[in-house]
């Protein structure tokens, strides 16, 4: 589904991917862990061209995304993604949040996308604040929303950007919940993310990244209990 | 006494004609607001754009304008200008003094309006426009769709500001004979030496002007802030 190739990108003289070279595969749910300032997000956000990157070749479904010619907003569509800080519109509802884009991009009549719009915010358990505006939302239903927003587009891939770090604590488990749903229906996903339960109870492998590189991956269970590289394992006895 | 029944008749006696300078006010106020706008915005997301091709004339225009007097630029255009073609061409180019004024007003107001609806622009977070474009929209959609709306809001004030101070110097334009409010309040004194009541009408006239200007905008804000709510 994802494939990514010898990734670098920098930011000035700062070189902040050094060589990313990974293969996820569909309905497959990766989480990617690692110390702040280690690329993982840049990572992420290369993947839907938030960033572009300085070289290396990115396929998504196949579509080479790195390719000069490729139009950004048809990847962008098939991608899905979930900011730390959620970035719901402050002056739509929560239902026209998630039903601005399917009818700006997709051109779905406003009927339609209304109709899928309620549907998703029922499937995150959401579907009473249908007309409430974000700044009366927590910041748990405020990001259930975006994902839900995200969803909209249908898309094949979705990516989450540390999704529960802004959050207070007993609002992450609501927040988890539904990417739980989400991976068990088969969605493929893409989790920067520090909350290890999740990705071990949900996630198929684990990248662990450090300065630019994948230090090391495998399964949730090699990662956390047989880690081999000192990097991980120091990373690890920190936050574990 | 004989002195305040004095004033207050010579208060009288100026009124209609700051009234008919009011209007003249107002009207050049009224368009140089619009094209102002016009030139503002367009100035704004020329020096937002990344292509020097707009953003250097923008940031031209904008650093020239507010770097210089107004008074100087009414100067340079109602006398400067004709005289520049004049030496040209040979042939006599005259403005009228009222169309001179709005120009010069527009273009004026354009530029400071332009680093209102630039900052407005510049402090909608910029999680917003990534929200928008990883959903796959267009920067077009996005800025129409999403950050506009969000802009505006901030706009609104300051550029209200900017209105009421374009009002008042408007009244430079008495220097190439416009008669607006002032120049019209100038010409009674010279007539009739009665400083004093005359330029005291003469600015409350303006202030009830500017009041009018703060009580229109304060109208649109609180309309804008609820139309936002009810959508």
């Amino acid at each position: 589904m994802i494939e990514v190739n010898n990734l670098h990108k920098s930011f000035g003289s700062l070189h902040v991917l050094k060589g990313i070279t990974e293969k996820i595969d569909e309905s497959e749910v990766v989480c990617v862990i690692g110390p702040s300032g280690s690329g993982k997000s840049t990572f992420l956000r290369c993947l839907n061209l938030l960033e572009t990157p300085t070289s290396g070749e990115i396929r998504i479904d196949g579509e080479k995304v790195t390719d000069p010619k490729v139009n950004i907003n048809k990847i962008r569509e098939e991608v899905g993604m979930v900011f730390q800080r959620f970035n719901l519109f402050p002056h739509m509802t929560a239902l026209k949040n998630v039903a601005l884009a399917p009818m700006k991009v997709r051109g779905l009549p406003e009927k339609e996308a209304y109709d899928r719009a309620r549907d998703l915010l029922k499937k995150v358990g959401l579907e009473d604040k249908a007309n409430v505006y974000p700044s009366s939302l927590s910041g748990g239903q405020q990001q259930r929303v975006a994902i839900a927003r995200a969803l909209a587009m249908r898309p094949k891939v979705m990516l989450f950007d540390e999704p529960t770090s802004a959050l207070d604590p007993e609002m992450v488990g609501e927040v988890l919940n539904v990417m739980k749903d989400l991976a068990k229906e088969g969605m493929t996903m893409v989790v920067v993310t520090h909350e290890m339960g999740f990705a071990r109870e949900v996630g198929d492998r684990v990248l662990f990244m450090d300065d630019g590189i994948i230090v090391e991956k495998g399964t949730p269970q090699e990662i956390f209990f047989d880690a081999q590289n000192e990097r991980t394992k120091s990373f690890l006895s920190k936050i574990l | 006494m004989s002195l305040l029944a004095s004033y207050i008749e010579h208060a009288v006696a100026v009124f209609p004609s700051l009234l008919r300078g009011a209007v003249i006010t107002i009207e050049v106020t009224t368009f140089a607001i619009f094209f102002g706008l016009i030139l503002g915005t367009i100035a704004a997301f020329g020096k937002l754009s990344k292509r020097s091709f707009f953003k250097i004339p923008s940031s031209v225009y904008i650093d020239f304008i507010r770097g210089t007097p107004l008074f100087v630029q009414i100067l340079l255009f109602y006398y400067g200008i004709p005289g520049l073609i004049n030496g040209l061409t040979g042939e006599v180019f005259r403005i009228d003094p009222i169309i001179a004024g709005i120009v010069v007003c527009s273009i004026n107001s354009g530029a400071y309006n332009a680093e209102i609806v630039r900052a407005g622009i510049k402090s909608v977070d910029r999680g917003q426009m990534e929200a928008a474009r990883s959903l796959g929209m267009t920067e077009r959609q996005a800025m129409k769709d999403v950050i506009m709306p969000q802009a505006i809001r901030l706009i609104i004030p300051p550029l209200g500001n900017e209105f009421i101070a374009l009002l008042k110097d408007s009244s430079l334009l008495a220097i190439i004979s416009v008669h607006e409010l002032s120049k019209n309040g100038m010409l009674y004194v010279s007539k009739t030496f009665a400083a004093f009541p005359t330029y005291i009408s003469v600015a409350f006239v303006y202030l009830a002007l500017t009041m009018g200007i703060s009580r229109i905008l304060n109208h649109i804000e609180r309309r804008l802030g609820v139309s936002d709510r009810s959508e």
